[in-house]
């Protein structure tokens, strides 16, 4: 079934810097957190084994197949979201999870790629310089749907995420300046009326909180004033590992999870920050670079997408934890605790290798 | 719109991709200079920030001095007390705190909002106190509410107490918390809000000795405002211990004997000006102060009709009456105006400036001289010597007698009382003094007004021949039983300058007075050579002292006599005297009939506890 030349065209070192940034997540989730039941690094690790499994298996069909079956993979997608919506209970205020005996799992996240594959699809015969209107509203309309379904379990963050590849995919297909400007203003005049009719009001707040965090500093300002104080107390070289007061003392909010760059920034001041970019720009530029090592347009959307995915997450994340951006709940990508999302990222990064290693094949 | 190609051209679609990632890449630099921003240029302010957050001070309270009589019987005391507060900090929802706390703690919810509107302007992680005194019930309530409230802490701290309450409470005073507009004043730079400092008596003039210094205890807390470590620690020092000149057994005595009625009574050490005993009726109960109670109930303390919280024997203004006859006496004799041998014939009433002036006895006494004016009282001989010294003579002997400015006790808020004169009355009524009103001062009335404390000074300064002792409560200041501090500096025990014998002729009829069936018979004391003076007057309100001299003078005798107050003071024993009893007792009628019998129980009392030398001087 797999051919053993296609073995030696996988790209270990993209694994091998997958692995480095999930470890750094590692490190941090014990420091954050071992000091609480439930052993968050010990499960991550397992969430990684799991991943890295998935990964591999996932490797084994091709990716022109799961393109071509994207169709059915969205409707089953968007049919469990639905399926959540109505019968799953709340967790934190959202009906996200789907619970298994062992662990639960947040299908919205591999909805994304879903997504990717399907949008994959619809722009790999498209051999146009520039978009045309057709395929432009065809993959707005396959993207609104999920984000419309996330929106409303609520997960703002998760559905926001979903919106970028779909944009990445325009970008790439030649969108001109005109129409992206275009799209911009739909989205601002869609958050406008999303503010007044559709967000909850601790979305609001949320957003609220951004602009003048010390408002209320005990309310939702809480989270971005404790991240930066964590932040801006850990100088250059940070107050050392599992010596940070802000998340040892339980001051940082959500700090294996979401917070996790924090705590980064906190225990290993400035030096860490920049490191730990620089280890995540690497692995960013390895996916990047793949898409030369792609072997057709469907294979350069989904490295693309997935790296756009990734990157979008990876932002959003960073600028949140340093208040230039409102919660909305997004983990950092590998870094954070928590399963959904890891699984999710190596399956995208299976995707990319499963692109580059099959690239010789099909001339 | 152009064809669509045939063959696979990725290159616009790579071009595209390398952009975004271009893009991407900006974008890190972005980010790294943001977390630069944030770490390196802002990193004090949010250093400092996280150690606010980490580290908590909390005030270890201190135990404020006690306060013993001469005797060592403790007039103040503490005691462990627990109290309740609140830290806004670990409040989830506040609204919702303050509703729970209310109805745990038995408050009504506006007034505790109220209590803590008050500290708004502290730092949200310090504590707020939002009830003391907590019973034991209740102790046990939040201590098993401890998890679901976090905001709640309980503390115990030493709290003053005063084991026999309303007992020598003028003197003592109360504790009230620090206003924040106290605060801002420097005497209390060091003090915290919502302190309790002394208001009023030893507790306030002695409040910087009675203070301890808080302890600190530098923690760790997590989020939630536990406790993890100590940082650091000082421990509280306690305050000094304060032994005042009260003698327990005679305060109580007075209190007894005022009780029931409104007025004062100082017992004075003669020789140095110790107070062994000082009472003002009515009183109040010190203990309820302390309890941060609520404005209302405050204010009804204060507004009462009979005004408990005023010293009357350092704040209460009256005429001093027939007492001031001595100073006159003084005067007379010192100016030569008088001697033993000057009469004056009494026919009850006599015509001076061309208005009547009575005597307080109807017939009059007949011919009387110097010793028999005294002891009898008699208000004519004394508008003859008034009229030959002229007001200011008078004034100056009166202010020589320590009239018209405060003695100097060592209790806060003295009234320095009026001695008037020409001078005085231009440029107070913008009047012209009136040689009637001459007359009045001679026998203490008119404008004259003295505090208790001034007439037991003025005793002492006659049965002393003419040394002026400061009153004063100050024993002693110790720590942990080690003398500090044990001697009453007063501005200095001058002498004044009048010849001692005529000191030695006013103290004759003093003596009179009481030995020889005078006015002041009723504290006679066998074998004691009591020497006193009684007086009667009125508490001269501001609208009474409007009216001429003369109407008042007039015929009004009986009913006079339900509003008049009662004067005494005296010194025993003659020679060599060791006690000055004052006694006013407001609308007790006339001196002899009340406030002497009072004086005479408390020499009694003085006399068997410290008289050893038995046989004495008799005369």
């Amino acid at each position: 079934m797999i051919d053993r030349s296609l073995l030696r065209h996988i790209d270990w070192v993209l694994i091998g810097l997958l692995l480095l940034n999930s470890i750094i997540g590692v490190a941090f989730i014990y420091s954050s957190s071992h000091y609480l039941p439930g052993k968050y690094f010990l499960r991550q690790m397992i969430w990684i084994v799991f991943s890295l499994l998935a990964l591999f298996l996932f490797l084994l069909i091709d990716y022109k197949a799961l393109v071509s079956y994207s169709v059915y993979f969205y409707i089953l997608a968007v049919a469990i979201l639905v399926g959540v919506l109505l019968f799953a209970r709340f967790v934190a205020g959202a009906k996200s999870w789907i619970r298994f005996p062992f662990f639960q799992i947040q299908p919205s996240e591999l909805t994304k790629i879903v997504l990717i594959l399907l949008l994959a699809l619809i722009f790999s015969k498209f051999r146009l310089d520039y978009m045309s209107w057709k395929k432009g509203l065809l993959s707005g309309a396959v993207t609104a749907i999920p984000v419309f379904l996330v929106a409303l379990q609520p997960d703002l963050g998760t559905a926001l995420s979903l919106v970028p590849v779909c944009l990445g995919a325009l970008i790439l297909a030649g969108i001109n300046r005109k129409t992206f400007v275009y799209i911009l203003i739909v989205t601002l005049l869609t958050g406008v009326v999303a503010w007044n009719f559709g967000f909850k009001d601790y979305q609001k707040q949320r957003l609220r909180t951004l602009i003048s965090p010390s408002k209320d500093p005990l309310g939702s300002g809480y989270h971005i004033t404790q991240s930066k104080i964590a932040i801006g107390s850990g100088g250059f070289f940070g107050k050392g590992y599992r010596k940070g007061t802000q998340s040892q003392l339980r001051f940082l909010p959500a700090r294996h999870t979401d917070f996790v760059f924090s705590v980064i920034g906190e225990e290993f001041g400035f030096l860490g920050v920049v490191l730990a970019m620089m280890c995540f720009f690497l692995f960013l530029y390895r996916l990047y670079q793949s898409i030369g090592f792609s072997g057709d347009r469907a294979g350069v959307y989904i490295v693309f997408l997935v790296a756009v995915m990734i990157t979008f997450q990876f932002f959003i994340n960073v600028m949140m934890v340093i208040g230039l951006f409102p919660i909305t709940g997004t983990p950092l990508p590998l870094l954070s605790y928590g399963g959904s999302s890891l699984l999710t990222n190596y399956l995208g990064v299976s995707l990319v290798l499963n692109v580059k290693m099959r690239r010789f094949v099909f001339v | 719109m152009k064809q669509e190609k045939i063959y696979e051209d990725l290159f616009p679609v790579l071009r595209r991709a390398k952009f975004i990632f271009f893009i991407v890449a900006i974008f890190f630099i972005f980010l790294i200079l943001n977390f630069w921003k944030v770490q390196i240029l802002d990193h004090d302010g949010y250093w400092e920030k996280s150690e606010a957050n980490w580290m908590r001070e909390i005030t270890l309270p201190y135990q404020r001095g006690l306060i013993s009589d001469r005797q060592g019987i403790i007039l103040a005391n503490n005691r462990a007390s627990f109290r309740v507060s609140l830290i806004r900090e670990n409040c989830e929802d506040y609204d919702k705190s303050c509703r729970k706390i209310a109805r745990l703690l038995n408050i009504e919810e506006h007034v505790l909002k109220e209590r803590i509107k008050k500290y708004e302007s502290q730092p949200h992680f310090k504590p707020i106190v939002v009830k003391e005194n907590l019973t034991f019930e209740e102790v046990a309530m939040i201590e098993a509410r401890k998890l679901e409230l976090p905001e709640l802490i309980l503390q115990s701290e030493p709290k003053r107490f005063y084991p026999f309450e309303s007992f020598a409470a003028h003197v003592i005073g109360y504790l009230q918390e620090l206003s924040p507009e106290e605060m801002r004043r420097d005497v209390y730079g060091e003090r915290r809000l919502g302190e309790l400092i002394g208001k009023t008596g030893m507790e306030k003039q002695y409040e910087t000795a009675l203070v301890g210094g808080h302890g600190r205890l530098i923690e760790v807390v997590d989020s939630l405002g536990r406790g993890r470590e100590e940082v650091a620690r000082s421990e509280p020092e306690r305050g000094q211990d304060l032994t005042i000149t009260l003698d327990f057994d005679l305060q109580k005595e007075v209190e007894k004997l005022l009780e029931g009625r409104e007025g004062a009574i100082i017992v004075m050490d003669a020789r140095d000006g110790e107070i062994l005993a000082l009472a003002s009726y009515p009183d109040f109960d010190p203990n309820r102060f302390i309890n941060r109670f609520t404005s209302e109930e405050w204010l009804d303390i204060v507004n009462s009709p009979e005004f408990p919280l005023e010293n009357r024997a350092i704040r209460g203004l009256y005429s001093p009456g027939s007492v001031f006859k001595l100073t006159i006496a003084l005067g007379a004799l010192d100016l030569g105006i008088a001697t033993e041998e000057t009469t004056f014939v009494c026919k009850g009433e006599t015509r001076i400036y061309n208005h009547p002036f009575s005597c307080w006895r109807e017939g009059g006494h007949g011919e009387i001289g110097f010793f028999d004016a005294i002891r009898d009282s008699c208000n004519i001989y004394f508008y003859n010597l008034g009229k030959e010294m002229r007001i200011e003579e008078i004034a100056r002997y009166a202010r020589m007698m320590g009239f018209g400015s405060r003695t100097g006790i060592d209790l806060p808020g003295e009234k320095s009382g009026l001695v008037p004169d020409p001078q005085w009355k231009i440029e107070a009524r913008d009047e012209p003094w009136q040689l009637g009103e001459t007359i009045s001062v001679s026998i203490g009335q008119s404008f004259l007004l003295v505090t208790p404390i001034q007439i037991a000074a003025h005793t002492a300064l006659i049965a002393n021949r003419g040394i002026r002792v400061t009153p004063h409560l100050f024993k002693s200041l110790s720590l942990n039983g080690k003398k500090r501090e044990n001697r009453f500096n007063p501005p200095g025990n001058q002498v004044v300058n009048i010849d001692t014998s005529v000191f030695e002729q006013v103290i004759q009829g003093m003596w009179e007075a009481v030995n020889k069936q005078g006015t002041g018979w009723a504290a006679l004391v066998s074998e004691y050579d009591v020497c006193g003076k009684t007086g009667s007057t009125q508490l001269i309100s501001r609208d009474k002292s409007e009216e001429p001299e003369e109407e008042k003078e007039e015929g009004e005798e009986e009913e006079e006599e339900m509003k008049t107050h009662s004067w005494f003071t005296g010194f025993a024993p003659r020679e060599n005297p060791e006690i000055v009893v004052t006694v006013i007792v407001e609308y007790g009628g006339m001196g002899g009939e009340t406030a002497a019998p009072l004086a005479r129980r408390l020499f009694n009392s003085y006399r068997k506890k410290y008289d050893r030398q038995e046989p004495t001087q008799t005369h």
